[in-house]
C-alpha cells in the first residue's frame, strides 16, 4: 500500500474506535507526538515522587505515613507503566532516563514547585492528583493500545490519591484556627500551579488539533481547565476556603467560573528550567540514579554469572 | 549510559475465570529478579492470583495488520529444532477488557512461525487483533507456594483503595447545609 492508503486506513481505523498497537502501520508525526506525551508524562510521574516524598518522614500519624507511603510508590509505578508504553514506540528506557537527567526531558512544571507544610499533602492530592485524573481519564479513550491501557490502570489508583488528599483538606478546612490557616496557605501557593498543569492555553498549543484528529486526545488544554476549575470552585467554597484570585467570578450565560488570565511568563519560566525547584529536582534524580549504580552492576553481574 | 537491563513482559491473573493477560513490561537482569520487579509494579492492590514474565525478545508477534503479509511464513520450513510447547495469546477485542493480549492456549511447534500458523488455524476467532506466540519453557511463572509472601500482604491494605475515604457524603451533607442556609 502507498502512504496516502496507509494514513486512510489509520484514520478510519481510529474513526472506528480501534486501538492502534505495536507493530501497525503509524505516521511517524503521530509516533513522535506520543514519544514525547508518553516520556514527558512518565518522567512527571517519577518526579512527582518527590515534593510529596520529602514530607513521608514527618507524617503527623501513622496512618498518614503509610498512606504517603503508598501514594508515592504507586506513582513510581505509574512512571514505569508509561516507560513500558513509550518503549513499545521505539523509544529505549536508557534514553529517556538519560534524557531527564540530562535536563533534556520536559515534565509537569508543577513538581518544580516546594511543598512546604503538611497541609500541602493534602491540597497536592486534591488539586494536583485531580487536575492529573481529568487529563488522564481522558487519555484512557486514547487511540494508541499502550498508552490507554496504562491510563486505566492509573486512573483507578489517582482516584485514592485524590480522595486520600480531599479527606485531609476537609479535615483541616474543619479544623482549628492554626489548621484552617495551614490549609488556606496551602491552596493560595498551589491554585495557580495546579491550573498551569493543564498546559498553555490552546492557541499556543500547535499539536492540539493534530493530537485531537488522531483521537490521541478528545479535549483541549483549556477545556479541561475550565472543568476542573468548575468543580474545583464550588467544593473548596464549600469548605470556606477562599480562591486566592480577586477576579474569580461566575459567568450566568456559560455557567463557568471566570479566573484571572495565568501568569504565563512564570509559566513558561518553570517549564524552561528556572522554577523554585527545577535544580533541586533534578539533582535529587541524578543523586538517586548515580547511588543505584553500583547495584545495578551487582545485579547485571549475578545475572551473567548465572546465565552460563 | 548504563543498563536497564533485559525488558521482560509480564503477564498476570486477577480471577479465577479470568486468563493470565500482558499488563506491561519490566526491565531486570534475570527472570527471577523480573518477577520481584513485576510484583512491585504492577501488583501493589489484591486483585492478584499468579504472575508470569517472559523475555521480550522471546515473544514472536503480529498484529492483523503484519499478517497480510505472508512474508513471515517463509522462514518456517529451514527450522530443525524440536518441537515444544508454546502458549498462544491473543487481543481479541476493543473494549477496555478485551483490549489486552490474553493467553488462550496452546499448540505444539518447533518454530515462532509454526507456532503461529498452528495458533491461527487452533483458535480462529475472527475478532483477533493482535497475536503473540511464546515457548513455555521460557515463561518464569509465579508458583502457588508465592502467593501468601507475594500476593496476600495486598489484601490487608484496604488504605490503598479509594472507598476507605468516604469523602463524597461529607461533601453532599455540607452542600445540603449550605442550600438549606441560602434558602
Ligand atoms: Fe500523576
Ligand atoms: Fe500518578
Ligand atoms: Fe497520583
Amino acid at each position: 500500500m502507498d502512504e496516502q492508503a496507509e494514513l486512510q486506513e489509520f484514520q478510519a481505523r481510529i474513526a472506528r474506535g480501534e486501538k492502534i498497537e505495536p507493530g501497525d502501520w503509524m505516521p511517524e508525526e503521530y509516533r513522535k507526538q506520543l514519544i514525547r506525551m508518553i516520556s514527558q508524562h512518565a518522567h512527571s510521574e517519577i518526579v512527582g515522587m518527590l515534593p510529596e516524598g520529602a514530607w513521608i518522614t514527618r507524617a503527623p500519624t501513622l496512618r498518614r505515613k503509610i498512606v504517603l507511603l503508598a501514594k508515592v510508590q504507586d506513582e513510581g509505578g505509574h512512571g514505569q507503566y508509561l516507560y513500558h508504553a513509550a518503549e513499545t514506540l521505539g523509544a529505549t528506557r536508557e534514553e529517556m532516563i538519560d534524557a531527564l537527567l540530562a535536563g533534556k526531558a520536559k515534565y509537569s512544571s508543577v513538581f518544580n514547585y516546594p511543598s512546604l507544610t503538611w497541609a500541602d499533602m493534602g491540597m497536592i492530592g486534591w488539586l494536583v492528583d485531580g487536575a492529573a485524573i481529568m487529563n488522564q481519564t481522558m487519555l484512557a479513550h486514547c487511540s494508541y493500545g499502550p498508552y490507554s491501557r496504562a491510563m486505566v490502570r492509573i486512573c483507578t489508583e489517582e482516584t485514592f490519591h485524590k480522595k486520600q488528599g480531599m479527606e485531609q483538606v476537609i479535615k483541616y478546612a474543619r479544623g482549628t484556627p492554626q489548621q484552617k490557616a495551614m490549609v488556606q496557605d496551602a491552596l493560595n501557593r498551589w491554585w495557580a500551579p495546579s491550573l498551569m498543569m493543564f498546559g498553555p492555553h490552546d492557541s499556543d498549543s500547535p499539536n492540539s488539533a493534530q493530537l485531537i484528529a488522531w483521537g490521541v486526545k478528545t479535549k483541549t488544554n483549556d477545556e479541561l481547565r475550565q472543568e476542573f476549575i468548575n468543580k474545583m470552585v464550588p467544593d473548596l467554597q464549600l469548605l470556606g476556603l477562599k480562591i486566592p484570585d480577586p477576579n474569580l467570578h461566575y459567568d450566568e450565560t456559560s455557567g463557568n467560573w471566570i479566573t484571572s488570565e495565568i501568569d504565563w511568563d512564570e509559566f513558561w519560566r518553570v517549564v524552561k528550567g528556572d522554577g523554585p525547584c527545577n535544580r533541586e529536582r533534578l539533582a535529587a534524580r541524578r543523586q538517586a540514579h548515580e547511588n543505584g549504580a553500583w547495584v545495578r552492576e551487582a545485579l547485571n553481574a549475578y545475572a551473567e554469572k548465572y546465565e552460563q | 549510559m548504563d543498563s536497564q537491563g533485559q525488558k521482560y513482559q509480564v503477564f498476570e491473573k486477577e480471577r479465577a475465570d479470568l486468563a493470565h493477560r500482558n499488563a506491561g513490561s519490566v526491565h531486570a537482569p534475570d527472570a527471577e529478579m523480573a518477577l520481584e520487579n513485576a510484583r512491585d509494579v504492577f501488583v501493589r492492590r489484591p486483585n492478584c492470583l499468579s504472575l508470569w514474565v517472559v523475555p521480550e525478545r522471546a515473544i514472536f508477534s503480529k498484529t492483523v495488520q503484519e499478517l497480510r503479509d505472508n512474508a513471515w511464513r517463509e522462514a518456517d520450513a529451514a527450522s530443525d529444532a524440536p518441537t515444544e510447547t508454546w502458549l498462544v495469546f491473543q487481543k481479541q477485542g476493543q473494549t477496555a477488557r478485551e483490549t489486552f493480549v490474553a493467553h488462550v492456549g496452546a499448540v505444539a511447534a518447533c518454530s515462532p512461525q509454526q507456532a503461529l500458523s498452528r495458533a491461527l488455524e487452533t483458535f480462529p476467532n475472527k475478532n483477533v487483533f493482535v497475536w503473540w506466540v511464546v515457548p513455555e519453557r521460557v515463561i518464569f511463572k509465579s508458583e502457588d507456594a508465592d502467593a501468601p509472601s507475594m500476593f496476600a500482604p495486598a489484601h490487608t491494605k484496604t488504605y490503598r483503595n479509594h472507598l476507605a475515604y468516604p469523602v463524597e457524603p461529607i461533601m453532599r451533607e455540607l452542600k445540603s447545609a449550605q442550600e438549606m442556609l441560602d434558602e
